[in-house]
């Protein structure tokens, strides 16, 4: 009877389904736990589909029996689509300039009726799938600068479309694919000169302009010092230093705050300095400014780390054993804003505090050491990849979500995968972990 | 190889770099949840959803002359939050713009700091970035109003941060007047009409949900309203100009003799309205105030109660006005006590309405020890009847259940009847006494005393209160004329003779108590001066009931010189501003100013000559009034006088009353202006036991 049967889990790794079937039903407990009423009726709410939790089960259903199609599928379709969904995919997010609705101020989101679908999201497993199968390819040498930007564009493409749907958050994860180009052999120049930068960008947000430049001066003199034999040798090492300290000195004392003033928009450079501490003074930026100038026109919005203030609020009070499941006064009260998406960690801090807290951390690093143990037995190079670029995206989410919630990232509004309210996002997760699954199950076979 | 190492050693990186946001997760978890973790809870206790209670508007309190007594004001609290989105914004710059004319516009409209002081307070709690920063409290609603207007406040709340806290505070626009009878409407432990009428006055809460944000800031859920309903309004019965005329007459009385505590009360005879209330007690030397509704404490009436002891006789026929009873000189033995006149006055042979006017304490032993001494719930019965054994029932909380003993119970004695008879061993209450006058006034229908009309919402009579007849006839016709021919005497003829008015008759009784109290024992010579009657005796409109009680020895007490000027103040009030004007409404044709001036015969003489008016009478020690009607001559009248006792000096010229005075070599000293109005040695008195006269003159 069971040839079928025996067919579709043969190979198929459960404990990366057991782990997406855990956080997902954690996922469900918190939203209830910041939805549910004591006087609620439970099963009435859940028949009638009339709250989060209900649709989020709802739309775990969906995801499972989507899950099963996925695991009927031949993995060769996924490689062989790639580039065709990948194409589906910008599609999707040019149309929704034109047929896009606007959800919380960003206009990213296709009205499906039952539904709203965030292309945004859809994306990641495309791009998954693309850079998968660009980098696979034969007869791509990846060592060749134009290989290395034609990956970088297959990752950033939809980043720039998300920004222009002023998804900013959701762009960012786009970059988290870095780390599969890593992994793939970028070299490691543009690793650590994307570290030395963003060390470089942080220290100008958190230390004196002018203390920073002396810093600098001096750690040059002594590289100068150091390096003074070499440099008798070969003058280009003295330029190259020179050249680096112009460079830094002059992306600190100008080019960081002319990024806070005229790219970001007054919220987001308020939220940036307010992570390290900082007030921003928004009467210094350039869309400020053209806002006032514009009388018609509103100020820009309320600017304050209320959200975070009040997440940190609601975790922190849990404490180490935390306050109960039902229990949190500031989930209950609902005190924390958007807490049934992105700042759903916040329920479970409250509810069952640090140990909580540790107990799921564990679980996504479980989850992330489970992919990545799986990418590296994968005998195809497409499978491998596609799973770095799964683990990719979901450490992005996961680690950013959680600093988010506990105001050591920017709040950029990404949800925590699994577990965060909306069906996008639970959709996008399912389908990349069981493409993931269903590809891991042909781990002997070479995919292209 | 080597390029298995690279991928090798990138595959750790990228453990490394896992574990390195691991460590991130946790640490800042662990700073959270436990090294701030107290910090974050006190943030998440003081955040929370509470229901609240929106306060109704409380129902105005309205005297019968439409005047408000009681009203609700609102009440504003200004806070300001310091993290408002319009002065953060731009880095403060609406702040710092308009931080200077605030501060000059603050210290213009509530006068307390200098604009030095204001922009101060606003740059420091700016810079500490408070939320809900006090800046004055209880703030009138025109101040509010003038507030609006201030630069940047006129901006609204969120560009200004300022927060207003409304509150409804009572307002009592006559301020003490009968405060205790309107009461006060605090929180706990309301009194007065306040208490009683609550809940027509408070109207139905409303509330509404309100999420507290961390640092103690409210915002009310949308949605979550239920809005209050408003109380409803009181038509009182009290009128202000009596009211007033009641109040200050007693408060006149009381400072000058220093007494503890008063009341009086005005009743309108046909229907029981309670027209005015005044309570006043001794705060501190000198100084009175409304702190308790003496008008329905209980205490032991005195002689105004021999009304109770003559109607009782009378009405069980068992003793007409001119049944004779023996004085005894003034004291009586009976049962090994002694019944005390309130002086030796030498009077043996007597009448029941002799005794009454004289309000001799021995003739009323008498008369109950006579008639009921062997059938003591005979007279008892009278009491229950007239319903001086149990509560008024008028409209305002905290009135004393009279107590009146029981023959064969515990405190009856051989001596209690005897002494009932004269207003000891029972108590009642002011209000009591004003009832039972007035139903004597009232041809013996006795109506219940009442503070409310109506109960009016938006202007709809909700309910409407007529007069309670309590009892049609108290006694037979027969008796209340006796009882009002009795009571009149005593103005006439008896305790209450200097209180006479030349305008209007009035019938009442004096009363002069010993008081036994908390703290009290009779030893201590507190005495209860007390004044019951009503006016115009011949066709009664108001009952006024006047309790004092005097402070220890005091050298005035008796009810004639102490509740008695009270009385007859209010009573010409409210009969030059109620009664004499429905007189005169009443004549249509001229009017009939009259005009009467006392003086000895030789000054009036002198007028009369000076105005050509014949006289031939000289004698300079004979007094006389004359009056002078419009129309007509001065008609003189020569004040009838016995030798060797004092003469009235009442409505005299201090020049007069000196000369009558220092004529029968009398030691005068005086007080006040005007003409004399009260003698501290009544007329009547043998002059010869006598040396020194005080005269008070108004």
């Amino acid at each position: 009877m069971t040839q079928n049967e025996l067919k579709i889990s043969k190979g198929i790794d459960f404990t990366i389904i057991i782990l997406y079937l855990i956080l997902v039903c954690i996922g469900i407990t918190c939203i209830f736990s910041v939805e549910h009423k004591p006087d609620d009726d439970i099963l009435g709410n859940i028949l009638k589909f009339n709250t989060n939790y209900a649709k989020q089960i709802l739309f775990t259903f969906i995801g499972l029996l989507v899950g099963t199609f996925i695991l009927l599928t031949d993995s060769k379709f996924f490689s062989a689509m790639a580039n065709l969904f990948y194409a589906f995919g910008i599609m999707l997010m040019l149309a929704t300039f034109v047929i896009g609705k606007n959800v919380n101020g960003s206009s990213s989101w296709i009205p499906l009726g039952f539904m709203n679908l965030q292309p945004a999201e859809l994306c990641k497993i495309f791009v998954a799938l693309a850079i998968a199968k660009y980098l696979s390819r034969s007869d791509t040498d990846f060592s060749k600068p134009r290989s290395q930007l034609i990956a970088a564009a297959i990752c950033l493409t939809p980043a720039i479309l998300s920004i222009l749907q002023k998804e900013t958050g959701l762009a960012l994860v786009y970059f988290s694919f870095i780390f599969v180009l890593f992994r793939e052999g970028l070299p490691s120049v543009y690793l650590i000169s994307a570290a030395f930068l963003g060390v470089l960008g942080v220290a100008s947000l958190v230390v004196d302009t002018n203390v920073l430049t002396i810093a600098l001066l001096v750690i040059a003199f002594v590289a100068f010092m150091l390096l003074k034999r070499k440099i008798r040798r070969n003058r280009f090492i003295l330029l190259f230093l020179l050249g680096g300290l112009a460079f830094s000195v002059g992306t600190q004392r100008l080019a960081v705050p002319y990024v806070l003033n005229n790219v970001f928009k007054c919220y987001q450079s308020t939220r940036i300095l307010a992570m390290v501490g900082k007030e921003y003074d928004c009467s210094l930026n350039k869309e400020s400014k053209l806002a006032e100038a514009d009388e018609n026109k509103k100020a820009p919005r309320k600017t304050d780390d209320y959200n975070v203030r009040q997440s940190k609020m609601a975790i922190g009070s849990g404490g180490f054993w935390g306050k109960g499941f039902l229990k949190g006064t500031v989930t209950q009260g609902s005190f924390v804003p958007e807490q049934h998406t992105d700042f759903i960690f916040t329920a479970l801090g409250e509810s069952f505090g640090f140990w909580g807290s540790v107990i799921l951390a564990g679980l996504y690093l479980t989850l992330l050491i489970v992919i990545i143990n799986v990418a590296e037995r994968q005998k195809s190079a497409f499978s491998r990849i596609y799973a770095y670029g799964v683990a990719s995206v979901i450490f992005f989410h996961v680690s950013i979500n959680m600093l988010m919630t506990m105001g050591l990232a920017p709040v950029i509004g990404i949800p925590l995968p699994l577990m965060s309210y909306g069906g996008s996002s639970l959709l996008t997760f399912t389908i990349m972990l069981f493409i993931l699954v269903r590809l891991d199950a042909d781990r002997q076979l070479n995919v292209r | 190889m080597e390029n298995r190492k690279d991928i090798l050693l990138r595959t750790y990186l990228v453990f490394i770099g896992i574990g390195i946001f691991c460590l991130f997760v946790l640490g800042k978890a662990i700073i959270i949840q436990t090294k701030e973790g107290k910090y974050w809870k006190a943030m998440s206790d003081s955040a929370h959803l509470r229901y609240e209670i929106i306060e109704s508007e409380r129902g105005t309190i309205y005297s019968e002359d439409g005047q408000m007594l009681s009203t609700s004001v609102p009440e504003f609290d200004i806070y300001v939050d310091f993290m408002a989105e319009g002065l953060r914004d731009k880095n403060g710059a609406l702040f710092k713009k308009y931080i200077d004319s605030l501060a000059i516009g603050l210290s213009d409209l509530f006068n307390d700091k200098s604009a030095a002081d204001y922009r101060k307070e606003l740059l420091n709690n700016y810079k500490s970035k408070k939320r809900y920063a006090l800046l004055k409290r209880k703030i009138s609603y025109v101040q509010h109003e003038d507030l609006k207007k201030l630069p940047l406040v006129k901006m609204g709340k969120n560009k200004s941060g300022f927060i207003s806290v409304v509150r409804m505070k009572r307002l009592y626009p006559f301020e003490s007047m009968a405060k205790r009878t309107i009461g006060l409407a605090r929180d706990s432990n309301k009194v007065g009409l306040e208490r009683q009428y609550d809940g027509s006055l408070s109207g139905t809460t409303g509330s509404r949900l309100v999420r507290y944000i961390a640092g103690g800031a409210g915002v009310p859920v949308e949605g979550t309203e239920m809005d209050p309903s408003d109380g409803s309004d009181l038509m009182t019965t009290l009128d202000v100009g009596i009211q007033e005329a009641a109040q200050n007459a007693l408060n006149k009385m009381m400072v000058g003799n220093e007494a503890e505590r008063g009341t009086c009360i005005v009743m309108e005879v046909k229907t029981g309205k309670v027209k005015a209330i005044a309570n006043l007690g001794k705060i501190s030397e000198g100084v009175y105030a409304e702190n308790f509704n003496y008008a329905i404490q209980l205490s032991e009436p005195g002689s105004t109660f021999k009304l109770v002891t003559i109607l009782s006789v009378l009405e069980d026929k068992l003793a007409t006005l001119n049944t004779p009873v023996n004085l005894e000189g003034g004291r009586w033995n009976i049962a090994g006590q002694t019944v005390f006149d309130s002086e030796i006055h030498g009077l043996h042979q007597s009448n029941l309405k002799v005794a009454f006017e004289r309000s001799s304490n021995v003739g009323m032993a008498k008369l109950v020890y006579n008639y009921y001494y062997n059938q003591p719930s005979r007279f008892i019965k009278h009491i229950q009847k007239l319903h001086l054994d149990s509560l008024t029932g008028i409209d305002i909380p905290g009135e004393g259940k009279p107590r009146i003993y029981k023959p064969g119970t515990n405190h009856w004695s051989k001596t209690t009847l005897p002494w009932m008879s004269f207003g000891y061993n029972l108590t009642v209450t002011p209000m009591h006494t004003a009832m039972l006058y007035n139903a004597v006034a009232n041809n013996g229908v006795m109506v219940r005393p009442y503070l409310v009309n109506a109960i009016v919402k938006d202007g709809e009579v909700l309910k409407k209160f007529d007069p309670v007849v309590l009892d049609s006839n108290i006694t037979s016709k027969q008796t209340i004329a006796d009882l009002k021919e009795c009571l009149e005497g005593v103005v006439l003829n008896g305790t209450a003779k200097s209180l006479a008015s030349k305008d209007y008759s009035f019938a009442a009784k004096t009363g002069t108590a010993l008081v036994a109290d908390k703290g009290i024992t009779y030893k201590d010579k507190v005495y209860q001066s007390s004044f019951a009657g009503y006016f115009p005796a011949n066709d009664p409109q108001y009952t006024i009931v006047v309790v004092i009680r005097n402070k220890k020895h005091a050298a005035k007490f008796y009810g004639g010189s102490v509740a008695g000027p009270v009385f007859r103040d209010v009573a010409d009030q409210i009969y030059a501003t109620h009664i004499r004007k429905q007189l005169q409404k009443n004549f249509d044709g001229e009017d009939s100013v009259k005009y009467v001036a006392s003086a000895t015969v030789n000054t009036l003489a002198g007028v009369f000559s000076n105005l050509k008016y014949g006289n031939s009478d000289s004698n300079a020690s004979v007094l006389a009034d004359v009056q002078i009607s419009k129309g007509k001559n001065p008609e003189l009248h020569k004040r009838s006088r016995s030798k060797g006792l004092m003469p009235s000096l009442i409505g005299l010229g201090l020049k007069d009353a000196i000369a009558i005075c220092e004529e029968n070599q009398l030691k005068v000293t005086f007080s006040g202006a005007g003409k004399v109005r009260e003698q501290s040695v009544d007329a009547g008195i043998n002059l010869k036991t006598i040396n020194n006269i005080h005269l008070v003159l108004r």
